[in-house]
């Protein structure tokens, strides 16, 4: 059994937090780059290594919703360190909520306060970790900015998800803050 | 929607938005708070006022938002199972597999006390053929992964047109339906009325034995009209208990698959052994060394090992090493002992049961401390003599005071020997029992 990996005070990639030999932009950060987006210098806590996969296993897929409380302190304090104007949270769907019953973002972030402001808009969002690297580049939006916030102009937001894979998910996200006219959106990961 | 057939008999969670044909049975998942898939109240709570079942996790999570669907077992086997097992059984063997299939008759549940070394498994052959052939479906469990593992290819081999499947936590081949299920008790918990017959292995060993989840789980897994056959050495005080209130038939095997009775279990008293290596070990390994005997010792904790290893490491001669429960080379190490190539495993009480290693010698230092019960005692004594070539060996207890577990574990084995020499007598069985003596 591997141990969880740390990757604070390591050396990242500046787009992603992916753990590489410099901090220049990874392959993936520059295509997202080239497709006109804004880089979300994402960091995360840790990883996604065997430990961490297994841990996502037992938490999200088999639903030990307990599990939240292992990393809540240390994904809380590195999204304080990032000093945003608002937290916000990926939602899950309301399928998610009927069947695994909990956000599992949201679980952990108890003494942090964020505002729910996305929603998922597809009726099937589905899960991403059932599709191909693919598929996730080119699905089509799946959130909705869930109400209209009165003034979000030149705000600073942070995303908060579980696990940055393809990038796919957050730069969705990130498409509709900008569109309501934000300052910058940048974003926190327990894992990468 | 799923195959029908992978619900026969089963109990599966099910979103509660999940729709399903009318003929699946849906039950909730908790009643006052009990989860109904393994009868434990041990819930964790959810957000928006849901909570699931903590004790039954490791199975796949059941929550208030799930409900249970099951189908009733069918039944829909062929009955054409053939025994081709080449062997022949003792005539004591005989005797106890006619009980079992009487008890099956009469559905009545049935201990079988039978020595470390009996030959339980080919005993069961009897009952297993009949109850295959009247389409009954049939578990095999016990709460040792090892000990089903073990299990598995022996029944293949012995019955033909026979489907099985093999389940537990590690196993990664899929469920299927078939008319043998070999499996871990826990995986009981996913069965509902499926079984007409249920035989539970090595039924007193960790972590069946006091766990109230897993004796739930063979309730609700066995059929009204069903028949459970405990197997085991070394029965519970329960089980006796149940024996002697006559609500638990029993049969008793007291004699070894090579006719033999156990070995005795010798104790001898010394001064504190881990402050100094005794004479008598001295004595005792010189004497091993001489004969060229491999030989098992026993120690109470883990951090003993080492005491014992260095007291060896001055016989220059002898080749061995230590062996525990989270040792990543232990299937190799007994493996090598196996083989002959080392002569000695200083060893937890990890090997107290389920290991064949014939022709050995047992040591147990520290028999009088409180990690050796009575029954883990009767078990390490029924390492020795599991051999034609050696039906005999020396188990000895090396204590520092003689205390009651001790002393019952040598008088469980002096009973059960009591009764093998009257079976052998009944029998006609030749008295081949050797004594020990310095060439066997």
């Amino acid at each position: 059994m591997t141990n969880f990996e740390k990757l604070n005070n390591k050396t990242v990639c500046s787009g992603c937090g992916r753990l590489q030999d410099s901090l220049k932009l990874c392959f993936d950060c520059q295509r997202w780059q080239q497709a006109g987006k804004f880089l979300l210098k994402n960091q995360a806590c840790f990883t996604y290594n065997q430990a961490m996969k297994e841990y996502m296993r037992m938490y999200k897929f088999i639903g030990d919703y307990q599990l939240k409380d292992i990393f809540t302190k240390i994904l809380q304090s590195l999204i304080k360190e990032q000093g945003m104007d608002i937290i916000v949270p990926i939602p899950v769907s309301q399928q998610t909520w009927l069947i695994r019953g909990f956000n599992q973002v949201t679980a952990m972030l108890e003494s942090t306060s964020y505002q729910e402001l996305l929603s998922v808009a597809l009726v099937d969002k589905g899960h991403q970790s059932a599709r191909q690297r693919k598929d996730r580049l080119i699905s089509q939006q799946p959130f909705a900015l869930s109400r209209t916030i009165d003034d979000l102009s030149g705000k600073k937001i942070l995303l908060v998800d579980d696990v940055y894979t393809t990038g796919a998910t957050l730069y969705h996200a990130a498409d509709l803050f900008y569109q309501a006219g934000v300052g910058e959106v940048r974003s926190v990961t327990l894992a990468r | 929607m799923m195959d029908k057939e992978l619900l026969f008999g089963r109990m599966i969670t099910c979103p509660k938005i999940q729709k399903t044909d009318e003929e699946y049975q849906r039950t909730a998942s908790f009643i006052k708070g009990v989860c109904q898939r393994c009868g434990q109240n041990q819930r964790t709570s959810l957000p928006r006022n849901q909570f699931y079942c903590q004790a039954c996790l490791i199975l796949g999570r059941v929550s208030s938002l799930d409900d249970l669907i099951f189908l009733p077992e069918p039944n829909n086997f062929d009955g054409q199972v053939e025994l081709v097992w080449p062997g022949t059984l003792t005539k004591q063997q005989v005797q106890v597999s006619k009980d079992l299939v009487k008890s099956m008759e009469q559905g009545r549940n049935h201990l079988v006390w039978a020595v470390t070394g009996a030959g339980k498994t080919e005993m069961l052959f009897p009952l297993l053929l009949k109850a295959f052939q009247q389409k009954k479906r049939v578990a095999l469990v016990s709460p040792r992964v090892d000990v089903i593992v073990e299990l598995a290819p022996r029944l293949a081999a012995a019955f033909s047109n026979l489907s099985q499947v093999v389940l537990h936590g590690k196993q990664t081949t899929p469920y299927g339906y078939t008319q043998l299920v070999l499996a871990t008790t826990h995986q009981l918990l996913r069965f509902k009325e499926a079984f007409d017959l249920l035989v539970i292995d090595e039924v007193d060993s960790f972590p069946f034995r006091g766990n109230p989840m897993l004796q739930y789980a063979v309730q609700t897994a066995q059929k009204g009209t069903s028949m459970i056959a405990y197997l085991t050495a070394t029965p519970t005080p329960d089980l006796k208990t149940a024996v002697k209130r006559g609500n638990l038939r029993v049969s008793y095997l007291p004699l070894r698959f090579h006719q033999q009775l156990l070995p005795k279990l010798q104790i001898k008293r010394v001064n504190d052994w881990r402050l100094k290596m005794p004479k008598l070990l001295k004595k005792q390994i010189e004497v091993f060394i001489e004969e060229q005997r491999q030989f098992l010792i026993f120690v109470p904790y883990v951090s003993d090992l080492i005491i014992v290893e260095r007291y060896l490491q001055d016989y220059t001669q002898l080749k061995g090493t230590t062996v525990h429960a989270n040792d990543p080379n232990r299937i190799e190490k007994v493996q090598q002992m196996r083989q002959k190539n080392i002569q000695f495993l200083i060893t937890t009480t990890i090997l107290e049961r389920g290991v064949t290693l014939p022709g050995i010698d047992v040591l147990i230092l520290g028999a009088d401390e409180t990690t050796f019960s009575e029954n883990a005692l009767v078990q390490i004594a029924g390492r020795v003599g599991r051999s034609h070539e050696r039906p005999t060996g020396l188990v000895l207890a090396v204590v520092k005071q003689v205390n009651l577990s001790v002393f019952r574990a040598q008088k469980q084995i002096n009973a059960m020997n009591q009764r093998g020499c009257q079976l052998k007598k009944k029998f006609g069985v030749k008295d081949e029992l050797s004594p020990l003596s310095a060439k066997d």
